[in-house]
C-alpha cells in the first residue's frame, strides 16, 4: 500500500501543476530501484484498469474494437475498477490524461495506439503503472507493446482483390507513411500479384485515421482514377459508401461493417483484442504481468479475415482461402525476391523477412504508387 | 481527361454546395448590415442534428428541416444578442461559433464516426444526364443541387437587386438612419434576415453531413464557416458572385484529392492546404483592387455597426 501512496502523491503533484510536477518527479521522488517489484499481485477487488482509446468509441471501428475488448475484461473481472477514456489526441494533451490515470491508481493502462514519447515522459516517471501501448515501439521494465499480424489476412484478401479487380488497378484510402499503412499496402499488392502479376496499387494519404470526409473523398477521388478495387486503413467506413455507391469492391479494417455497403462489401482485417486484455488483466492481477514484451498476435488469434461479403464468387472465396490455410500452416508469403518502388531488390531470392522487418516496413514494393520508398 | 474533369466537377459541386449556402446565409446577414462570424458554429450544430434527425427518422428531408430549424434558432440567438440588445458583433460571432462547435461534439460524440443512417439520393435526370460532363457532374446529383446552384442564388438576387423590398434591405445595410426615416423597419429586418442566415447556414451543415459526407465526426466543417464568410467579402456581397466563388472552393478541394490519387508531384500537405490558401488570396484580392472598383465591391455601409434609433 505504501507504494500506492507514493505513486497517488506523485500523480497529484505533477496534476497540480505540469510544469511544476514534471521538474519534481526526476528528482528522486521515486527511486529507480522500485522498478524491479513494481508489478506485486493485486486483488481483483482493488485493481484499476485504465483503457485509453485514440477515438471516438461509437466509430463502429478501431476504438470500438478496442471498446469491445473493454467491455469483455470488465465481464470477466467484475470487481474491479475500470476507467475508460476516449479520443485522447496525438499531443502534449495526452500527458494530461496519461497523468490522470497514474493519479487514479490505475494498475495497468491500456492504450489503443502508439504514443511514444508522449507516453515514455509519464510513464518512466510512474513506474508503479503497468502500460500497455498498441502499435507502440517503445519497451521499458513497466512499458509493452501489443499489436497483430495484420499482414497476413491483408495478403489473403489481396488475393481476392487479385482475382476480383478487372483492370488490375487498385486503390488504398491511407493514413499517414507509417509502418502499417505500408505493410498494409504491400501485402495487399503481393497478394493480389500472386494471382495477376500485372496488378498496382495507388495510395492516397489524407493524414489522419479518423477523418470520414476526407477518406469519402479520397474513394472517390481513387475510383475517378480508374481503381476499380478499394483498399484502405480507415478507422470509420465512409469510403466504403462511397465504393457502395459507386459499384466497386472494398476492403475494410476493424469491424464487419458490411451493412454500410452490402454489396460492395468483401471482407475487413477484422481484430478482437477480448481474449487478449482478459489475459493481461489476469496476469497483472497475479502479479506475472512483464513490462518490456513485444505481442503480435497471429492471423486466427487476434486478427483474421472477415466472412466474405455476399458479392464475392465462390471461387474466389476458395482460391483465397486456401492461401490462408496454406499461411496458418506454416507458409510465409514475404519470401524475396522483393524489389521496392524504385526497383531496387530489398529482400533477396530466397530470404524471408523476419517479424520485425515486417512490423517495421517502412518501403514500398513494385507496383505502389502514392508512398516513397524510404 | 473527361473522367478526371467529371470527377472533380461532381466533387466541387457537393463540396461546394456546402460552402454556397452558408455564404448565401452570410450575403443575407451581411446585407442587412450584420457581421455574423458565427457561420462556422451554425454549420455544426445544423450538421449534427441533421445525423441525430436520420437516426430517428430515416429521412434525410426531415433532418434538412430539422438543420434549417435549429440554424433559425441559434440564428435568433445571435439575431436577439446583436440586433437587439446590440452586443458586439464580433465577439458574439465568435461565441456563436465556439458554443455551435462545442455543442455540437458534446450532442454527436455518440454518433461521431457512423455512416449517416439515411442521405440524399442521387437522381439522373432523362435526356440532361447524358450530356458529356455536366451530365454526370451535375444533372446525377441528389435534387438539393438546383435548390443551391441554381434557385437560391437567383432568387435572393431577384429579391435583394429587382424589388422594393430588397432595396428596404439593402437601405438597412447602408444607411440604416434613412431607412429608418423613411418608414422601413430596421430592426425588424435585421432580425429576421440575420436569423435567415443562421437557417442557411444550418442547411450547409446538414448538407454535408447528409449529401457531402455523409456521415458525422467532430470538427467536420473544419473552417468551411470560415471559407464562407470570406467568399461573401470576395463576391462583392452578390449572392450569384459567392455561389461561383462557392464552386471555385468545390473544385480546389476536389483537386487536393484527385492530385493524390493521380499521383502529382506534389505534397499531400500542399494540396489539402489550398483552399486555406486561396482564402487568404481571396481576402486580398478585393483590398488590392480596392481603389478601382471601390463601388462594385465595398461593404454595406453600415455593415457591423448596431442600429440605435435614438441617436440618430
Amino acid at each position: 500500500m505504501a507504494n500506492d501512496f507514493s505513486v497517488s502523491r506523485r500523480g497529484l503533484l505533477s496534476l497540480a501543476g505540469g510544469a511544476a510536477g514534471l521538474s519534481l518527479a526526476p528528482n528522486g521522488l521515486l527511486p529507480a530501484a522500485q522498478a524491479a517489484t513494481n508489478f506485486a499481485p493485486v486483488k481483483e477487488e482493488n485493481a484499476v484498469i485504465g483503457f485509453g482509446h485514440v477515438g471516438p468509441i461509437s466509430d463502429e471501428g478501431w476504438t470500438y474494437s478496442h471498446h469491445v475488448g473493454f467491455l469483455a475484461a470488465k465481464k470477466a473481472y467484475p470487481k474491479a475498477k475500470f476507467i475508460e477514456v476516449e479520443s485522447i489526441p496525438y499531443s502534449a494533451d495526452a500527458t494530461r490524461t496519461f497523468r490522470q490515470f497514474v493519479a487514479q491508481k490505475c494498475n495497468l493502462v491500456i492504450l489503443s495506439s502508439e504514443y511514444g514519447d508522449l507516453l515514455a515522459n509519464v510513464a518512466d516517471k510512474a513506474p508503479t503503472t503497468a502500460w500497455m501501448e498498441c502499435n507502440g515501439h517503445g519497451v521499458a521494465p513497466n512499458r509493452s507493446w501489443y499489436y497483430v499480424k495484420h499482414w497476413f489476412p491483408t495478403y489473403v484478401t489481396g488475393v481476392a482483390a487479385g482475382l476480383m479487380s478487372k483492370s488490375g488497378k487498385l486503390g488504398y484510402v491511407g493514413s499517414l507513411p507509417v509502418p502499417s499503412v505500408y505493410s498494409g499496402v504491400n501485402a495487399f499488392l503481393m497478394g493480389a500479384r500472386s494471382v495477376n502479376p500485372k496488378a498496382t496499387m495507388q495510395v492516397g494519404l489524407i493524414n489522419s485515421w479518423f477523418d470520414p470526409q476526407a477518406a469519402a473523398q479520397m474513394g472517390t477521388a481513387l475510383i475517378d482514377n480508374g481503381c476499380d478495387f478499394l483498399f484502405g486503413i480507415m478507422d470509420e467506413a465512409a469510403y466504403l459508401q462511397v465504393a457502395e455507391k459507386r459499384g466497386v469492391p472494398c476492403v475494410m479494417w476493424n469491424t464487419d461493417v458490411r451493412r454500410y455497403g452490402p454489396k460492395s462489401y468483401v471482407s475487413s482485417i477484422v481484430v478482437n483484442w477480448d481474449k487478449f486484455y482478459v489475459d493481461q488483466i489476469g496476469e497483472r492481477l497475479k502479479g506475472t504481468w512483464k513490462g518490456e514484451q513485444k505481442t503480435l498476435l497471429n492471423m486466427g488469434e487476434g486478427v483474421d479475415r472477415d466472412a466474405w461479403g455476399a458479392s464475392v464468387p465462390d471461387a474466389v472465396k476458395a482460391q483465397a482461402d486456401a492461401v490462408r490455410a496454406k499461411i496458418l500452416a506454416g507458409f510465409n508469403p514475404f519470401t524475396g525476391e522483393i524489389k521496392d518502388s524504385n526497383g531496387k531488390v530489398r529482400v533477396p531470392k530466397g530470404a524471408t523477412m523476419s517479424e520485425m522487418e515486417l512490423y517495421d516496413w517502412n518501403w514500398a514494393i513494385e507496383g505502389v504508387t502514392g508512398l516513397k520508398s524510404a | 481527361m473527361i473522367d478526371i474533369i467529371t470527377g472533380i466537377l461532381t466533387t466541387a459541386f457537393l463540396a461546394g454546395g456546402v460552402l454556397a449556402l452558408a455564404a448565401l446565409g452570410e450575403v443575407l446577414a451581411e446585407r442587412v448590415g450584420v457581421f455574423n462570424l458565427g457561420v462556422e458554429g451554425l454549420m455544426a450544430l445544423g450538421g449534427v442534428s441533421a445525423i441525430i434527425t436520420v437516426t430517428i427518422v430515416q429521412n434525410p428531408w426531415v433532418g434538412m428541416l430539422v438543420a434549417i430549424l435549429v440554424g433559425l434558432i441559434f440564428g435568433m440567438f445571435f439575431a436577439f444578442a446583436t440586433v437587439l440588445l446590440r452586443a458586439n458583433q464580433t465577439l458574439c460571432g465568435l461565441a456563436l461559433t465556439i458554443l455551435g462547435t462545442g455543442l455540437a461534439a458534446s450532442v454527436g460524440r455518440s454518433f461521431a464516426g457512423q455512416p449517416a443512417r439515411a442521405s440524399f439520393p442521387d437522381v439522373a435526370i432523362p435526356y440532361l444526364s447524358d450530356i458529356p460532363v455536366l451530365g454526370r457532374a451535375f444533372f446525377s446529383q441528389n435534387l438539393l443541387v438546383y435548390v443551391i446552384w441554381i434557385i437560391l442564388p437567383f432568387a435572393i438576387n431577384f429579391l435583394l437587386f429587382k424589388t422594393r423590398h430588397g432595396i428596404n434591405v439593402r437601405a438597412v445595410g447602408e444607411n440604416p438612419s434613412a431607412a429608418d426615416a423613411a418608414g422601413i423597419k430596421v430592426i425588424a429586418i435585421r432580425f429576421w434576415y440575420v436569423a435567415a442566415g443562421g437557417a442557411f447556414a444550418g442547411a450547409g451543415g446538414a448538407y454535408l453531413t447528409l449529401a457531402f459526407v455523409p456521415s458525422w465526426s467532430d470538427e467536420i466543417t473544419g473552417g468551411r464557416g470560415w471559407i464562407a464568410v470570406a467568399l461573401v467579402i470576395f463576391a462583392g456581397f452578390r449572392p450569384t458572385q459567392a455561389v461561383l466563388g462557392a464552386l471555385f472552393f468545390g473544385v480546389i478541394t476536389a483537386l487536393g484529392f484527385v492530385g493524390q490519387a493521380r499521383n502529382w508531384p506534389v505534397p499531400p500537405a500542399f494540396l489539402s492546404m489550398m483552399p486555406y490558401v486561396f482564402t487568404i488570396v481571396f481576402m486580398i484580392v478585393p483590398a488590392m483592387l480596392a481603389r478601382e472598383g471601390a463601388r462594385r465591391i465595398s461593404a454595406p455601409a453600415a455593415l457591423g455597426t448596431p442600429f440605435y434609433r435614438d441617436q440618430r
